[in-house]
């Protein structure tokens, strides 16, 4: 199994800022985009991506390729991060409510995509964590069922009873939206 | 299509709608300067690492002397091994050119030689 990471990875253990550099470009948008969705909150997201990046260096040195492939362990790392962060807000809820940001406020976003985009991001943040974390592997890595289950280190079957229920309960969230979001044929 | 696959496709149509967050510069310029601090952080802990070895080492060799004693015996065994190298295969093949001048085993065996051949 050949692991397209797994020369960045060594390199970057041994010092390498390019090999740094090039897993960063690689990796870190569409870490950003599950981080963001999985935590709302944009600034929490970008710390969510510094603190994995961090991990990876400290562990890169000591990477054996061909144990685990490396972009499983990376996304691995960075729902665990969502988990812990989702976990201390229920702890804390006001501080975190605080720190949402607004959907719409996000860049080059119109007016009615930022309301739309609002919805949808409130419907998909509504969901339990593993239903979430479910979708968003599956929609925005593109990853097939299989991976995403390693991931999430849970069974194919698991995967996809959880990706059955969170796309149900997206759906009914978003019932009022589907003339914007398109009719199902 | 089935239920199944109208809310897979219903949840793919939604989710494209949501805008993606760029990776802006600042967070760029974050996480390489992470990778920078570790980066630092790793070669202090190399050098770290080397000097603990080396202090281990002549401890080992010279227990309870500063570096400098081990370190100042090394050099002077270094210079003496060094100056020897120099001087001795000179010496040496002095003292080999000298005896290979008179080598009456040589005029022996020829000598022996020749009377065997006139034996035969």
């Amino acid at each position: 199994m050949h692991d397209p990471d797994a020369d960045d990875v060594a390199k970057a253990g041994q010092g390498d800022r390019a090999a740094a550099a090039r897993l960063i470009s690689r990796h870190a948008p569409k870490l950003l985009t599950v981080a963001r969705r999985m935590l709302g909150a944009q600034a929490e997201a970008e710390d969510a991506v510094q603190e994995v990046f961090l991990r990876l260096w400290t562990h890169a040195a000591r990477w054996q390729p061909g144990k685990a492939k490396f972009e499983t362990w990376l996304y691995r790392v960075m729902l665990n991060q969502c988990y812990d962060r989702l976990r201390r807000r229920q702890a804390a809820p006001l501080e975190a409510a605080e720190e949402i940001a607004d959907e719409a406020a996000l860049p080059d976003a119109g007016l009615d995509e930022g309301m739309l985009g609002r919805e949808i991001g409130q419907a998909l943040e509504a969901l339990p964590e593993r239903q979430k974390a479910a979708i968003l592997l599956c929609h925005f890595r593109e990853l097939g069922n299989v991976e995403a289950a390693e991931i999430m280190g849970i069974s194919v079957e698991a995967l996809e009873s959880l990706l059955a229920r969170g796309r149900r309960s997206l759906r009914s969230r978003l019932e009022h939206l589907k003339g914007f979001v398109g009719d199902p044929s | 299509m089935t239920d199944k696959n109208s809310e897979r496709d219903f949840t793919d149509r939604a989710l494209s709608r949501l805008p993606q967050p760029a990776l802006s510069p600042r967070l760029e310029a974050a996480l390489m300067a992470g990778y920078d601090a570790w980066n630092a952080e790793r070669k202090k802990g190399v050098r770290a690492a080397v000097k603990a070895g080396l202090r281990r080492f002549t401890e080992t060799i010279w227990p309870g002397a500063p570096i400098w004693v081990p370190a100042s015996a090394l050099a002077a065994a270094l210079l003496v091994g060094a100056g020897l190298g120099a001087a001795l295969p000179a010496a040496m093949a002095g003292e080999q050119s000298g005896f290979s001048l008179e080598q009456p085993e040589s005029f022996t065996l020829f000598a022996s030689d020749t009377a065997q051949e006139e034996d035969l």
